[in-house]
This record gives C-alpha cells, sequence and structure tokens, in this order.
C-alpha cells in the first residue's frame, strides 16, 4: 500500500470546477455517438426499410437491386426485426408512442392496417395508390390494407395456410398419394397408419404455440366447422361464442388427444413445423406457402425431402362435402407517417410491389404474389406449383378480424386457443371466455 | 475415529456434488456451442460430444445485432457504473464520515431502492422518456440502471470506508485539509480495491439487466446483449448451437472477472453484512 | 392491522417534531454537515426523480382511462376491479406467490448447509466459493434461453432426464404446471449459491468459543446447529429471506423469456399492459401499483419480525 504523501495539495473550488467541466463535456461528447440521442426526427441519408428476417434470400437480392437500379439515388439500409410477428408489433407501437421513430418503409403483417390507420402512425396512401395502380392487385389483399375506404398499405406479398402432404409416405401406406385427406377424421386416421407403420414420428405438425400464428390457427378451425369470430355484418359483435366454434377448437385439441401431433405442438411455431418437415418427421403439415422455397433448396436449406415427395392442397374441413378455409396472411407495405423522406419511401414501395419484385419472390422464394398478372404469366405459374393452387383458392381464404384494437384482441385469443389446445380449458369455457373479454375490448376501444 | 472418516467422505460427496450441479448447466451450453449443427439436432440428445464444430461461435459474431448488443451492453454497463461510482462514492463518504441527522433515515431510503419493484415505473417511465426524447437511446437504460445499482454501491463503500482506519484523515485534517480534499486525496486512493469491486458488480448488474432494455430499446443501435439475443433466438430459432455461443460470449468474461475478484466480492459482501 | 402501525407512526412522527425542526437549522450551520448534505444530494435527486416521481404519477394513472385517440379521464376504482376480476391476474398472482414460496423456501433449505460446508475448512474450498459466486454473473434473460434449450422436448437435456426418469414424460415447456416447476429450479440454481454465501456471512461472526463450549458441555453436533449456529445465524437468515422474497415477488426476466408467454408472473402483467396492450396502459399501472403496495407490505412484515426478533 502507497503511504500518500503529507505534501498534498488540496482540491481547489478551481479544480473542482474543471473536474466537473470534464464531465459535463464527456456526456456532451457521447451525446453526438448514435445511441446517446433520440432516433426521431434523425436526418440520416439512407431511406430505412424494416422488415423481419428472410431465409430465402430474395429481400437482400432486392434491396440490392433497388440501391443500384434506381435513377434516383436512393439508398436503402435495411433494418432487420424480430422473426416473431408479436414482438415486432411491439417494437413498432413502442417508436410510433414515443414519436414516431425513425424507419421510412415498414414491411407489416396483413392485421396491422386498421391499427396504424386508426391511430395515423402510417401515411394515408390514397393519393399515390390510385385507382389505376390498385386495379392490377387481387381483391383479398387490397382489401385487408383498406381501412374505412381508405388504403394505408400496399399489398407485397399473400400467403394463405396450406395443408402440406407427402406424397411417398400416403403411396406406402396404400393411400392414393393424389388425393389428400379432405375431413380432419379422415387425416387421423392415415396418420395413424403412417405413424404406426414408423414411416414419420408425427402425424401432423402445425403451429400451436400461444402466438400470432395461433391465432390463424384456431381461427382455420373454427371457420372450418362454420363459425366466425367477428358478426361478418357488423364487426362490433363477437359471435365466438357459437356452437360452432366450440367444435372447431374440439377438433384443434384432437390432433393432440389422438396423438395426431406431438404434444409438443402446443410450443410449435413456423419454425418448428419448418424443421420438423424438413426432417422427414412428419407426414403432413399446416404451413404457409413460403415451405416451397425450402423444400425446392434441396441441401442450401438443409432439406432432406424434395418436391417431388410433396403435395400441397387446400386444408381438410370439419365434415365430409365441406370447406377448410385458409386464413389470410402476408404482409404489406407502410410509410411511417413520421417519415421525412416519403417520396424515396414511396419508390421503394412500388418498386418491391412491382410486377418484377413480385416474379422473383415468387420464383426464389415461393412467395405468393398479390398481383394479378404473376397468375397468368407462364414463366412463374409453371415453376412454383403452389401459385396455382393458390388462386383457385381465393374464395377458401378469410381474414382475421379487422380492428382498430386488433393486436388487444389477438392477445386473448392467443391465450384462449393455446388453453384449448393444451387441455387446460375446455372449448367451451374458452369461447365463452374469449367472448366476454373481446367484446370488452370492442365496446372499451369505441366507447 | 471411523465417523470422522465417514463423515469426511459424505461431506466431499455433498461439496462435490453442489460444485456439479452448479456447472453442468454451463458445461452444457459450452458442449451444444461446440458440436456440429447435425448433433445439435440429434434426439434424443448425445451425453457427451461426438463432434467439434465451431460454427457456431462463427454465425454468433456474423449476426450484426449480437455484435452490436455487445458494444451496445459495453457502454451501457460503462456509463452506468461510472455514474455510480462518482455519486455513490461522494454519498457513501458522506454516510460513513460524517455525523449528521438524517444520516439513518437517508441510509434507509437508499437501502429501500434496492427493495423496490423496477416494474412498478415502467409506464411512468415510458411516459417520461418520451417526453424527453430518450426512448431508444442509451439514457433510457443507464438512468434506471443507475438508480437500481447505486443501493449495492453505496452499500459497498460505505462498507468500506468504514472498515478504513481514521488515523490518515484525522492526520490530514490536523494539516488543515479540507473534508473534500481527505475523501479526494486519501480515502479514495486508499479504497481503490473497494471501488474496484464494488464497481464490477455495478457492472455486472447493468450488463444483466433486461427489463429496462426490453421496453426502451428497439434497434441495433441501442440494445443491448441481454436483448438482442432472446431476439437473435427468435431469428434462428433452430439454430441452438449459435445461440448457446452468444450466450457463453456474453456470459463468460463476467464469470472470468468474478472468479478473479472472488475473494474481495465475498469479503465485501461479508463485511457489508455485518457492519452495515 | 395496518392502521394502527401508521396511526402510531404518525404519533410517533408528530411528537418528534419541534425537536426535528429546531435540530435542521443547528444541522445547516455546520460547515461540515452541511456539507455532508450536499454530498448525499445527488443521490437524493436520482431517487426523487426516477423512483419517488415515476411512482406518484403511476398512482395517479392507475385511477385514469387511457384510450387512444381520446382524451384521458378520472376512472375512479375501475381499472383495480377490472384488475381483481381479471382471470389471467388470478394466475399471475397465484404464479408469483407459488414461486416466491417455493424458490425462496428450496433456496433456504439448500442455502444452509452449503453456507455450513462452505464454513468449513476443506481442501479446495476456495474453489468451491469461486464456483459458488459463478451464477451471480449470469445473464438472467439469458440464462432463460439457455435453459429453455435444455427443457425443449426433443434435443432437451431436462427433458430427456425427466421423461428417463419418469418424473413428467409430456413436454415441460408446453405445461403451465411443469414451467412454474421449472421456473423454480432455474432460480434456485441461479441464486441459491449467492443465498449461502450471505448465510456464511452471517455464520464467520459466531465466535468459535462457543461452540468449545458446548462441545465441553457435550453437545452434539445436531444440538450445536439447532441450540447455537440457527439463533444466532438468524439476523444474517432472515435478511437474505427478505432480500430474496422481494427478489422473486418482482420476478420478470425468468418468466418471461423462459416462459414464452405462456407464464405469467405480477411482472409480466404489468409489462403486458404497459408495453404490450395497447388499451390496458392505465391496467397495467394499476396493476404496478399493486406489485408496489404488496412489496412494500412484504418488506414491513419482514422488518417487523427482524425487530422483535432483535429486541427478545
Amino acid at each position: 500500500m502507497t503511504k500518500p504523501s503529507a505534501t498534498y495539495k488540496g482540491l481547489s473550488r478551481r479544480e473542482f470546477l474543471r473536474l466537473s467541466g470534464a464531465g459535463v463535456a464527456s456526456a456532451a461528447l457521447l451525446q453526438a455517438c448514435g445511441g446517446f440521442s433520440s432516433s426521431s426526427g434523425s436526418s440520416s441519408k439512407k431511406l430505412i426499410f424494416s422488415h423481419g428476417p428472410d431465409d430465402s434470400g430474395t429481400v437482400k437480392l432486392l434491396i440490392d437491386k433497388f440501391n443500384k437500379e434506381n435513377s434516383k439515388g436512393i439508398s436503402v439500409d435495411w433494418r432487420e426485426q424480430s422473426a416473431d410477428t408479436g414482438a415486432y408489433f411491439d417494437s413498432l407501437k413502442t417508436q410510433f408512442q414515443a414519436g414516431g421513430g425513425d424507419i421510412d418503409v415498414i414491411s407489416g403483417d396483413v392485421i396491422w392496417p386498421a391499427q396504424f390507420g386508426f391511430n395515423g402512425w402510417v401515411e394515408d396512401l390514397s393519393n399515390l395508390f390510385d385507382d389505376s395502380m390498385q386495379s392490377q392487385f387481387l381483391s383479398g389483399p387490397l382489401e385487408a390494407v383498406t381501412y374505412k375506404g381508405k388504403p394505408y398499405a400496399v399489398p407485397w406479398f399473400t400467403d394463405a395456410g396450406m395443408f402440406w402432404y407427402r406424397k411417398d409416405l400416403m403411396k406406402k401406406n396404400g393411400y392414393d398419394p393424389n388425393k389428400p385427406p379432405t375431413t380432419w377424421e379422415e387425416l387421423q386416421g392415415m396418420a395413424k397408419k403412417i405413424v404406426g407403420s414408423g414411416d414419420a414420428k408425427y402425424g401432423l405438425v402445425f403451429q400451436g404455440d400461444q402466438y400470432e400464428g395461433g391465432v390463424c390457427n384456431g381461427a382455420e378451425y373454427i371457420w372450418g366447422a362454420g363459425g366466425d369470430i367477428l358478426d361478418p355484418s357488423d364487426p362490433t359483435k363477437v359471435v365466438i361464442d357459437g356452437s360452432q366454434a366450440t367444435t372447431g377448437l374440439t377438433t384443434e385439441r384432437s390432433q393432440v388427444t389422438t396423438s395426431t401431433a406431438p404434444q409438443a405442438v402446443v410450443t410449435f411455431e413456423e419454425q418448428d413445423c419448418q424443421t420438423a418437415y424438413l426432417n422427414g418427421s412428419s407426414a403432413f403439415m399446416r404451413n404457409w406457402p413460403y415451405m416451397y422455397g425450402l423444400i425446392a433448396g434441396g441441401k442450401e436449406t438443409g432439406s432432406k425431402i424434395t418436391p417431388a415427395q410433396v403435395g400441397v392442397a387446400p386444408l381438410p374441413a370439419s365434415t365430409p362435402g365441406g370447406k377448410g378455409y385458409s386464413c389470410l396472411g402476408g404482409w404489406n407495405l407502410f410509410i411511417n407517417a413520421q417519415s421525412d423522406k416519403k417520396d424515396d419511401a414511396w419508390e421503394l414501395v412500388k418498386f418491391l410491389a412491382g410486377p418484377e419484385a413480385a416474379k422473383i419472390r415468387a420464383l426464389k422464394g415461393g412467395f405468393l404474389s398479390p398481383l394479378k398478372t404473376t397468375y397468368t404469366d407462364k414463366a412463374v405459374t409453371g415453376k412454383v406449383p403452389v401459385l396455382g393452387l393458390a388462386s383457385s383458392l381465393a374464395d377458401q381464404i378469410r381474414s382475421r378480424p379487422v380492428s382498430p384494437f386488433y393486436s388487444d384482441l389477438s392477445l386473448k385469443m392467443q391465450a384462449g386457443f393455446n388453453a384449448s389446445i393444451k387441455g387446460t380449458e375446455t372449448p367451451t369455457d374458452t369461447v365463452s371466455q374469449l367472448q366476454s373479454e373481446m367484446q370488452g375490448i370492442i365496446d372499451q376501444g369505441t366507447s | 475415529m471411523y465417523e470422522s472418516r465417514l463423515s469426511r467422505t459424505a461431506f466431499y460427496f455433498f461439496v462435490a456434488l453442489f460444485v456439479i450441479m452448479l456447472l453442468f448447466p454451463l458445461l452444457w451450453i459450452l458442449k451444444l456451442s461446440l458440436i456440429s449443427p447435425a448433433e445439435l439436432q440429434q434426439s434424443p440428445p448425445t451425453l457427451l460430444p461426438h463432434s467439434f464444430d465451431t460454427g457456431s461461435y462463427e454465425r454468433a459474431f456474423s449476426d450484426s445485432r449480437f455484435v452490436h448488443g455487445l458494444t451496445n451492453s459495453i457502454i451501457i454497463a460503462g456509463i452506468t457504473t461510472i455514474i455510480c461510482l462518482i455519486v455513490g462514492s461522494i454519498a457513501a463518504y458522506a454516510l460513513a464520515r460524517l455525523k449528521f441527522t438524517l444520516r439513518t433515515p437517508v441510509m434507509t431510503i437508499i437501502l429501500a431502492i434496492a427493495f423496490f419493484p423496477a416494474v412498478a415505473i415502467l409506464g411512468p417511465l415510458f411516459l417520461q422518456f418520451t417526453t424527453l426524447h430518450l426512448i431508444n437511446t442509451y439514457w433510457a437504460m443507464v438512468i434506471p440502471d443507475t438508480l437500481f445499482a447505486l443501493p449495492l454501491s453505496i452499500y459497498l463503500l460505505v462498507a468500506y470506508f468504514q472498515e478504513l482506519p481514521t488515523s490518515l484523515e484525522e492526520a490530514a485534517r490536523v494539516d488543515g485539509a479540507s473534508t473534500l480534499q481527505v475523501f479526494r486525496r486519501i480515502t479514495l486512493p486508499l479504497s481503490l480495491p473497494g471501488i474496484v469491486t464494488t464497481g464490477l458488480l455495478t457492472f455486472i448488474f447493468a450488463w444483466n439487466e433486461f427489463l429496462f432494455a426490453n421496453t426502451f430499446a428497439f434497434d441495433e443501435r441501442t440494445q443491448p446483449a441481454t436483448v438482442a439475443i432472446p431476439n437473435f433466438a427468435t431469428v434462428h430459432t433452430q439454430d441452438f448451437g449459435a445461440q448457446a455461443a452468444a450466450s457463453l460470449i456474453v456470459t463468460v468474461p463476467l464469470v472470468l472477472l468474478v472468479l478473479f475478484f472472488q475473494r474481495r466480492i465475498v469479503s465485501g459482501l461479508t463485511a457489508g453484512s455485518t457492519t452495515g | 392491522m395496518a392502521e394502527s402501525v401508521s396511526a402510531k407512526q404518525v404519533a410517533a412522527r408528530k411528537g418528534r417534531r419541534p425537536g426535528l425542526f429546531s435540530s435542521f437549522k443547528n444541522e445547516f450551520r455546520n460547515k461540515d454537515r452541511r456539507l455532508a448534505y450536499y454530498m448525499i444530494a445527488p443521490v437524493l435527486i436520482i431517487i426523487l426523480a426516477v423512483a419517488v416521481y415515476p411512482i406518484v404519477y403511476a398512482i395517479y394513472l392507475s385511477f385514469q382511462e387511457v384510450i387512444p385517440n381520446q382524451p384521458s379521464h378520472w376512472a375512479g376504482l375501475q381499472n383495480y376491479t377490472q384488475m381483481f376480476s381479471d382471470p389471467i391476474f388470478h394466475s399471475a398472482l397465484l404464479n408469483t406467490a407459488i414461486f416466491t414460496v417455493c424458490s425462496v423456501a428450496l433456496e433456504l433449505v439448500l442455502g444452509i448447509p452449503i453456507a455450513l460446508a462452505l464454513n468449513r475448512a476443506f481442501k479446495g474450498r476456495g474453489v468451491a466459493r469461486a464456483a459458488s459466486l459463478a451464477p451471480y454473473a449470469f445473464p438472467t434473460a439469458i440464462w432463460a434461453i439457455m435453459w429453455r434449450l435444455m427443457f425443449q422436448d426433443q434435443v432437451g437435456i431436462m427433458q430427456y432426464i425427466s421423461t428417463k426418469l419418469h418424473i413428467f414424460t409430456d413436454p415441460i415447456l408446453g405445461s403451465s404446471g411443469a414451467l412454474l416447476i421449472a421456473g423454480v429450479i432455474v432460480d434456485v440454481w441461479k441464486t441459491t449459491p449467492f443465498m449461502a454465501l450471505l448465510i456464511l456471512a452471517g455464520l464467520q461472526v459466531i465466535p468459535r468459543d462457543v461452540y468449545e463450549a458446548a462441545r465441553v458441555d457435550g453437545a452434539t453436533p445436531w444440538q450445536q446447529f439447532w441450540r447455537i449456529t440457527l439463533p444466532l445465524v438468524k439476523p444474517a437468515l432472515l435478511v437474505a429471506v427478505l432480500f430474496r422474497t422481494l427478489d422473486a415477488w418482482r420476478v420478470y426476466d425468468l418468466f418471461w423469456v423462459m416462459g414464452s408467454k405462456q407464464l405469467n408472473s405480477l411482472s409480466t402483467y404489468v409489462y403486458t399492459g404497459v408495453s404490450v396492450s395497447q388499451l390496458d396502459f392505465s391496467l397495467g399501472n394499476a396493476a404496478a401499483v399493486f406489485v408496489f403496495v404488496s412489496s412494500l407490505l412484504i418488506a414491513l412484515v419482514f422488518l417487523r419480525g427482524i425487530g422483535t426478533r432483535a429486541q427478545g
């Protein structure tokens, strides 16, 4: 230990001031670094595009292409967001509530326009996205971006829940590989046989976790049984407590009780299903069209199965002769209402939503274009069979409830549907509880 | 004595069991981070590694969110530590050495903050930070982290200052030095070991904070590793190896520091609890 | 009971007031004492601005109704009645209570023998003490993901072990009950060593000669533990238990990350209201006030216990 010398000099007032001055100066210096100043209203020269992670590689490709080819010298930065739609939404909501953030173009879920538009968080595109441009789009995705008659986004790609089946395993077990099951009951019989003969570990995988995807899956079972969530003629009325909805959720629960799906399906999201399917562990799967790109990707995407082994069909129905419904998914392109580069942002939106980009996304990623022309382009339809199926499905695709308070409704449905699949709540209890909770939210929001 | 041999064996068995239980998760995650992707997906898992692959670390380091997260963590925890040490040591000196009537109430208030549920002020802080344009800046994390790290820092520093012999300080006072001069020229240099230990514990506290970071930071410019890694896990859901590697990268340096300063930390905590 | 306590405190404060006021004046005339106040001022300002003001604001917000695009207005007790009738709040409260009681009890039961062991002189004590400090440095949020991996139904080692031993064969992450138990296990793993160190601090203060006297009197080690060690280490134990109880009561990181929304605690309930939901901001603040008040009550109960024990 060093002994402090007796000849110390005291800390004079001047020294003290100098020290505190240094402190203030260094704080100011730090303020100059990125993380110390607020991001809202930043004047960075780059256009910021936010989107979740992309396994297909097409987003990076398109952005590079846009950066190179656009005539205005716009440079786009891709800010990668959480893969979990709920977490992505929470983060955007926080930014909007805190003053807007610095994102210019937002790629967001098909279900967000009502909430974003209602709160004035995104730009009303009525003047830019005009009638002649709108007429190029399919009606389903177009309706989904419209709230109270105004478009708040441009559809980027569309999605629908699909039924994937293994032709080779069906054939091996004595089923016609071109006749996928049309009812859930039929599926459960086939699954039992295929799993029983040891050809697959699981019969079916789907998204049963407590998250947005779980809402899509639950809604499909409810629709498939003839039920609905909100009254189609009066969207302020919740009708989820009908007996059909109970039947639907009972069917979903039966996938677990009959061991058609593994117990762990109550924690499965898209990527869990994807892994199980690409590994060849499951005979059937409910998932989005993007799977096609991964199955075709072979080694590059880690797939152990090939497109020849796989078929894709509409989701099974509850009763023979009935119709299975697919949940409308997909992503839209929004422009932040607080963006200071709205003209540049629109250029990017036009490019990403245009026919050329749609073709690249369809061919390389299996994404469904919302543009009518893509479905008549033989160069595309011939190579991506999912597209043909999707266009024939049109009247079997339905949208989740449209509401400015969708995120709160969704939280309740996520919890309710998951509890019902797990069996911690009976489907009857689930729907009656959801009925009162969801009606409460809508009443609170519109009071 | 025959009994003592038996009890000694039982004793060592007990201690060994404790250490193994403690370290098992660490070793398991280390194993996950070092095996091949194929082995990672094997079900049931292999108990001992059959392959060796550092690819997981490469994938973790090639994720820009994670790398930024590390930098942000260092900045946030570093600044919190500096503020806590400056503000905390000044206050701790007053509490340890100076006589004033409100000493006990003040100490109680400061210690009460250690028990304060952070989540209780989340909503109001969000509104306040929004008004001050601090959302998604380092300050939105540094400010509440400082509040919640201060009690521990002050508690430890008070204990260190009280342990120092007062003779040198008294001698300096006789020479005419003021209280502040004594504090800066004598007490601070003498208690450097205590300050380093306190700084380390404060740094760990801020490094591990999750609630405020998860609420107030939303992109890679500000998110610390505690938030970046759970996000990383949702992006690479099935890349268990990279998740394990990232987690170890964030944990191991701190564990090494703690082990290095182990004796100091234990004696610091011990001293604090007996004198404080 | 709470009323009588506060009444007593008020009475005590009233009785002291005149003395307090005049001593304040003297206090500020004294140069050194004045300096002391300047030196603690920054800390007090931080506490006032970042803890006291926000909590008062939270109480105010909990009586408001906030709806997007509309001015907020006074809502009386509406948020509180809504909260107390919300089944999710019930499960959050129950989970938090179970988690707190189980994890703290287990940590205590395991912590005492570990502390006794670490207090003995043996080969490798340094290593054992060092090892017990290591989990303290582990970020909970990050290790919650790692534990989630270990509980995962395909590749998770914990699921494998529990299935092999027929303890729990269903997917652990898919069952709320199993998740809660898993949460307790992780917390016990992470904090028992720290608890042991706190108890160890109490043990080290006990003078050796007390034990020697007891040994001369023929007390068995078991009797020594119950009659000497436990009573003497009790204050340290109570402080450690108080510290851990309040820490467990506000559990957030572990439940939020490991539970992946399927495991509620009071804190995740507040977080969901304040930060996730668009309509429940005031509800979240009501829950925040509940967490604050309940923590305060727990602390008071413990402090009374410590106080009376110290007197007796």
